[in-house]
């Protein structure tokens, strides 16, 4: 690769550029006074963007009909999180048909990088990355999210249902 | 001997001796789920088939006895094909409880799935519901689901321990293992079965859940349980330590160990340890390092002169008795050393298998190196001299592994007389933290920690090498009595034997610093 370089005199001129720069600020300034409407810019946070349904916010842990987590303790995600935010501490459960479930869910927010990857490797769709990504925090509080947060927090609505069903499953024999 | 031809390699094997075991013998890879060279064999699995020059159709290697000039072979498209199918018959009822079974990861099913299978599943019926969660015995949990009905448990309870409490009960796809009524799977061997499921039905109630097995590191060890000494495998990672398993040793202990054995994984851990050095003196206990409680214990040693003595328990490697010994016999010139014998009366007990009375791992070594320095001091002239003042200044190694030692609360008030108590040990211990003379307790490391010999019951000399280190500042027997005679620790220089060069002794060499041209052009940058 070869770089051009200016070598003549015109190099050390500086004005034009800052008169060009100039220019451009003073256009958009007097289209924006003149066409409000065109503005591009929002008067956050009065105003939100709306983001697709896709974007990967905050996370999620979906919940079965009876309001228990999906999530069956499986570590996949944790093993696959490259921030390696994730904990999970296993416990079993009464009940033999879930067997394993986890007593401890964390997720370093802040740590976290939003690639996803824990979606992808769940097993039974029971970690989602969510819409939301506003969250401020004053010093000091908490960015360590645990089972309430991530599952049931009031945003949530009493929690998010997964579209599988493990009885339904169970019932048709796989 | 009998010649034959295993995927293209020649093998002679003994007469009568099958295919599979011509297979182990050359260490080639071959399929199969119910065979295990510790027990008979069954033929069931059928996932071990192989191409026999001249036979028209597939046999199974397991069952197959060798003939002269045979021609074996397990590569072929028919064959992979073969097996395939095998895999796809046995997973038609086995559910899909990857996510929740601890043998994810180290299961036979994945990887033959991975080697044969990838295929789509073709059956269309409804999967058969078993039992899941069944509770075996105080150890062991069972999921018939899961079970691919290889046999090896039943066998095992039939043919080693022969308590015969597991069996195969009704027929066809709704065959489940069970126990027998009235009986649960409890007998002093009973975890091996789940070393040996080659799927997730069998699990440890003590490991299940605990870890994925994809965070566990490995490595081979000795397990300080009992004289037998038997090999195995300690899995660990950064948390601590988590299971034991058995490694074939046709010496010691074949293919198997007990359950009291899968138990020495726990006062290893950082929750059952002494982490800092703690120091009672003149009523108040300071914490501090170890290195340092050891340098000011070697002044009181010092001063002790006549009153001095050692208790050994036999917990600890060759290298640290000699250490030890020959510190208080050469240095400290005194002859007090005394064995702590934990459990006297059930020492020579034997249940036939593998479990002996002698619950320490290094009863012998510890007997020859007293022999070598010629110390014949009885248990009873440390109670007389203790009780007579003759003996004022008392360092005891203490059990590593303090279940074994009933006695311990009795000999810890015994011991207690002593004006001076130097205690190395590397767990906690209530009593001693609450003793109200002059005491100093200094944490030794265990024997995932360090390396060393071990010699079992039959006189065989058996080393283990470091696996991880779980309390870092703790300090082994050699190093403790380096530091008690006054010396300062050392790092062992190895000396180039064969080649000169011109590195000096001391000089510490970075052999694993990277070798880069930043690191050559250092300064120059």
């Amino acid at each position: 690769m070869s770089v051009v370089q200016n070598t003549g005199e015109t190099k050390n001129w500086y004005l034009p550029g800052v008169f060009g720069g100039l220019v451009i600020t003073f256009r958009h300034l007097f289209r924006n006074l003149l066409n409000r409407k065109k503005m591009i810019t929002l008067d956050y946070p009065e105003e939100k963007y709306e983001y697709s349904p896709r974007f990967k916010g905050n996370h999620v842990l979906t919940v079965k009909k009876d309001g228990s987590l999906r999530c069956t303790a499986c570590m996949l995600c944790a093993t696959n999180c490259p921030a390696e935010c994730i904990k999970i501490v296993a416990a079993e459960h009464d009940d033999p048909v879930v067997e394993k479930y986890p007593i401890n869910y964390e997720i370093d927010i802040l740590r976290c990088v939003f690639c996803g990857y824990c979606e992808e490797a769940c097993p039974v769709d029971a970690i989602r990355l969510g819409p939301e990504w506003q969250t401020p925090g004053l010093n000091g509080s908490n960015f360590v999210y645990d089972i309430p947060h991530l599952a049931y927090r009031p945003q949530l609505k009493g929690g998010i249902q997964s579209h599988v069903d493990d009885e339904e499953r169970h019932k048709a024999g796989i | 001997m009998l010649k034959c031809t295993i995927n293209g390699k020649e093998v002679e094997v003994k007469e009568g001796s099958t295919i599979m075991e011509a297979f182990y013998k050359l260490n080639e890879h071959i399929a199969h789920y119910c065979y295990h060279p510790g027990l008979s064999v069954a033929g069931v699995c059928r996932l071990c088939i192989v191409d026999i020059e001249g036979n028209p159709r597939p046999q199974i290697a397991c069952n197959t006895v060798v003939t002269e000039g045979m021609k074996v072979t397990n590569k072929s498209e028919r064959i992979k094909d073969g097996a395939k199918w095998v895999l796809d018959f046995h997973l038609i009822n086995h559910p899909l409880d990857c996510p929740i079974c601890d043998q994810a990861g180290e299961c036979g099913l994945q990887d033959q799935y991975m080697e044969f299978g990838k295929y789509n599943p073709e059956m269309s019926e409804p999967k058969v519901k078993k039992h899941k969660v069944v509770d075996l015995g105080p150890s062991v949990v069972l999921d018939s689901e899961r079970c691919i009905l290889c046999s090896r448990c039943t066998r095992f309870t039939e043919e080693v321990t022969k308590t015969n409490e597991l069996g195969l009960f009704n027929r066809g796809d709704r065959t489940e293992i069970g126990c027998v009524e009235g009986r649960e799977l409890d007998n002093k061997y009973s975890l091996n079965t789940v070393d040996i499921c080659p799927v997730g039905a069998l699990t440890s109630k003590d490991f299940r859940f605990r870890q994925r097995v994809w965070y566990l590191k490995d490595s081979e060890s000795i397990c300080p349980g009992c004289s037998t000494g038997c090999n195995i495998k300690v899995y660990y990672n950064k948390e601590g330590m988590f299971r034991v398993k058995p490694v074939y040793n046709e010496q010691v202990n074949g293919h198997w160990m007990c359950d009291e054995g899968r138990d020495v994984y726990k006062f290893v851990n950082r929750e059952h340890r002494l982490l800092r050095a703690k120091k009672h003196a003149s009523g108040a206990w300071t914490e501090l390092a170890p290195g340092r409680a050891a340098k000011e214990a070697a002044a009181t040693l010092k001063a002790a002169g006549d009153s001095l003595a050692l208790v050994l328990t036999a917990q600890y490697s060759v290298e640290e008795y000699e250490a030890i010994v020959s510190t208080f016999v050469n240095e400290f010139k005194t002859r007090k050393i005394y064995f702590w014998i934990n459990n006297k009366e059930s020492f020579d007990d034997f249940d036939g298998l593998l479990l002996r009375g002698d619950k320490n791992p290094n009863t012998k070594g510890l007997l020859r190196v007293l022999e070598k320095h010629g110390i014949e001091a009885t248990w009873g002239e440390l109670e007389k001299g203790l009780s007579s003042g003759s003996i004022k200044t008392l360092v005891v190694a203490g059990p590593e592994n303090p279940a074994v030692f009933p006695d311990l609360r009795q000999k810890i008030e015994t011991l207690s007389a002593a004006k001076n108590l130097i205690w190395l040990q590397a767990g906690r211990n209530e009593q001693l933290e609450n003793l109200p003379g002059e005491v100093t307790l200094i944490p030794l490391k265990t024997f995932v920690e360090k390396s060393g010999t071990f010699i079992n019951q039959a006189g065989l000399e058996q080393r283990f090498k470091r696996a991880t280190t779980i309390v870092p500042e703790a300090l082994t027997l050699t190093e403790a009595a380096l530091l008690l005679s006054g010396k300062d620790l050392s790092i062992p220089v190895a000396k180039e034997v064969f080649v000169e060069t011109n590195r000096r002794d001391d000089q510490v060499m970075l052999e694993h610093r990277k070798k880069n041209e930043f690191v050559f052009r250092r300064g120059a940058l």
